[in-house]
């Protein structure tokens, strides 16, 4: 599977210039002006690391768990690299001033046709995976690697058409946009990490998740009610009443899989020494860090979608932080942990550096947890002073200002965190004799 | 759940259902409405946008000025939108049935723009806004950045034209 070393490779180059990027403002530089920074920076992340590296880990996970031997390899790569040509081209549009300006769909209205065949050739063979299994038998993380598997390229091609190719109505373009966002972050990046948290907390610990007659159930709830999120984030905007309603029910109604999942996890990680075990274990250490924050997260998702705390927190980075919270310190702290344990078993080296281990886990757990208060706390500061309308829109920037360079001071310390990442992933690459072509090894 | 159609199936339905009744049901319920007087006879509200707002909105789209200013006024009760003067009234879905694309925005770094056409006093106050101390002085030329270029003087076009300070049948203003 060179395919996942490629993403693992440019996944690292995807986060490295995500924290090198998010540093700070330029001033009167049009490229660089932070209508384009930031979208550069947000479709980096999510496309460019998250996507790539959810690739190789979820058909890593389903060929160990189905036994199945990837034999038509190229295409995944093929479309590996179809994925990044076009991921590319995309960014270098969005720099050059060409972008839509709907938040993860900014690419270039060509770029998601290509997107989508891309993902058909290098993210769909999980499910051949799962078809292939030799038993009857199925696990947690095999449902959710199929759902995230089969439920993106088809919300990422209804999106596409009724946002950029046939645009919809008026604010009908904003509502598909956030039945898409909430599909992308909650389908894509949450079930795939949850997959993986169900994969690498039994198999590290060597015991059974808990509670795990749950865990079906779990499953169910998060794909049912995942969908219907998405208008929690048009709260007070001009759509129908009952689309905010639904969205603000669903999002409560997602504390259910959050509960079971955190029995699951957090009831596995409770027997026996398991937190201290979790944390002697640089995996466990990494995938224990993502399981409480799925959990922050989910609590937090329902408190704030309700009308009251919503209007508060609405337009702050309130939103970002939660985004945050998801996509870096649940679903990419995972990732980490995966790394560390997929890695080796398909170089056949150990990792070069310890210590670059600890500055890893260190600064971007830090740098996460840093990052996250920043925006969750400041937005709801903000938040506060913006309801009362005496205040002026200066002088409430003017009190962010703190919470700012507690931002950049994270960007930093992921920045820190992702090169020594990558200084020991490219160390072991470049050591690693064994082909990494062997395919499966345990 | 060990029967790969009968998962797939759920996980389809997972998604087209949502789909069909958030997206759908509202390009049925929204996809109609044009602009329309609030009085029997009176104006058509909103009305079209100039040509050069058009190019303007290129213009802001290409910035990503939407990443730090939205363009929507909430109901009175949920923030402080109308007591700061975004706007006279809430923004309602015909004002955004014109826009293509509709730029709703999503974070206030800056504020909201949604009647900024309604509050601005002129020309010169616009451009002045639109430099932002400096940050954007690319837009203009000249030995003080004085003269628009024609991309600045779009987008000040466009932003003047943003305005939902009119009665629609939605959304009356109080006489």
């Amino acid at each position: 599977m060179i395919w996942l070393l490629a993403a693992s490779v440019l996944g690292v180059i995807a986060a490295l210039q995500q924290g090198s990027l998010a540093g700070g403002p330029f001033r009167d530089c049009e490229i660089l002006t932070y209508g384009h920074i930031a979208a550069a920076q947000h479709n980096l992340f999510v496309y460019g690391w998250g996507f790539n590296a959810f690739f190789a880990l979820n058909l890593w996970l389903l060929s160990q768990l189905g036994r199945f031997e990837l034999r038509n390899g190229w295409l995944a790569t093929l479309g590996g690299a179809v994925w990044n040509l076009a991921l590319t081209y995309g960014v270098i549009q969005i720099f050059a001033g060409n972008q839509t300006g709907f938040g993860l769909l900014e690419f270039p209205r060509e770029v998601g046709p290509v997107l989508a065949v891309a993902f058909l050739l290098a993210g769909f063979w999980p499910i051949v995976a799962f078809a292939r299994r030799p038993t009857g038998h199925t696990f947690a993380s095999q449902w959710f690697v199929v759902a995230a598997s089969f439920a993106f390229p088809l919300t990422y091609l209804l999106a596409q058409l009724l946002i950029l190719w046939q645009p919809a109505s008026g604010v009908v373009q904003a509502i598909a946009h956030s039945w898409f966002v909430s599909n992308l972050l909650l389908l894509w990046f949450g079930a795939s990490a949850l997959a993986a948290v169900y994969y690498f907390l039994p198999k590290v610990l060597g015991r059974t998740i808990s509670g795990y007659y749950l865990a079906p159930v779990a499953f169910w709830s998060f794909i049912l009610f995942a969908g219907w999120t998405g208008p929690a984030a048009l709260i007070g905007a001009p759509v129908p009443l009952w689309l905010q309603s639904v969205g603000v029910v669903a999002g409560a109604m997602l504390i259910i899989p959050v509960i079971i999942t955190a029995i699951n996890f957090h009831g596995t990680l409770s027997a026996e020494g398991g937190w201290s075990r979790a944390w002697n274990d640089t995996t466990l250490r990494f995938v224990s860090f993502g399981a409480v924050a799925f959990t922050l997260f989910g609590v937090l998702n329902t408190v704030f979608g309700f009308r009251g705390y919503n209007a508060v927190v609405r337009f702050t980075s309130f939103a970002a932080g939660q985004e945050q919270l998801l996509t870096y310190s649940f679903a990419s702290m995972v990732l980490f942990g995966a790394t560390y344990f997929v890695l080796p078993r398909l170089t056949g080296s150990r990792w070069p550096s310890a210590k670059l281990v600890h500055v890893h886990f260190w600064a971007t757990a830090l740098g996460a947890v840093a990052s996250i208060v920043a925006l969750l706390v400041g937005g709801w500061e903000n938040g506060k002073q913006l309801a009362d309308a005496s205040v002026s829109f200066q002088q409430v920037a003017k009190a962010g200002s703190t919470w700012n360079t507690v931002l950049c001071v994270s960007a930093v310390l992921l920045l820190v965190g992702h090169v020594a990442f990558a200084l020991n992933a490219f160390g072991m690459i470049l050591k690693s004799s064994a082909p990494a072509s062997a395919g499966r090894h345990d | 759940m060990k029967n790969l159609n009968s998962l797939l199936a759920g996980i389809f339905l997972a998604v087209a259902f949502p789909f069909g009744v958030l997206v759908i049901s509202s390009q049925v319920q929204l996809g109609s409405l044009g602009p329309a007087p609030a009085e029997e006879g009176g104006p058509l509200f909103p009305s079209r946008e100039p040509g050069l707002a058009i190019q303007g909105r290129a213009v802001y789209v290409s910035l990503g000025c939407v990443s730090c200013h939205t363009q929507q006024v909430r109901p009175a009760g949920q923030g402080s939108d109308i007591a700061r003067g975004y706007g006279v009234r809430a923004s309602v879905a015909r004002d955004y049935v014109l826009q293509k694309p509709v730029l709703l925005g999503e974070r206030r770094i800056g504020p909201d723009l949604a009647n900024y056409g309604a509050r601005a006093k002129d020309v010169g106050s616009v451009h002045a806004a639109i430099q932002h101390d400096g940050q954007f002085d690319f837009l203009y030329t000249g030995a003080k950045q004085e003269v628009a270029t024609e991309r600045a003087i779009a987008l000040a076009a466009y932003l003047q034209s943003l305005r939902q300070d009119y009665s629609s049948p939605e959304a009356k203003l109080k006489q």
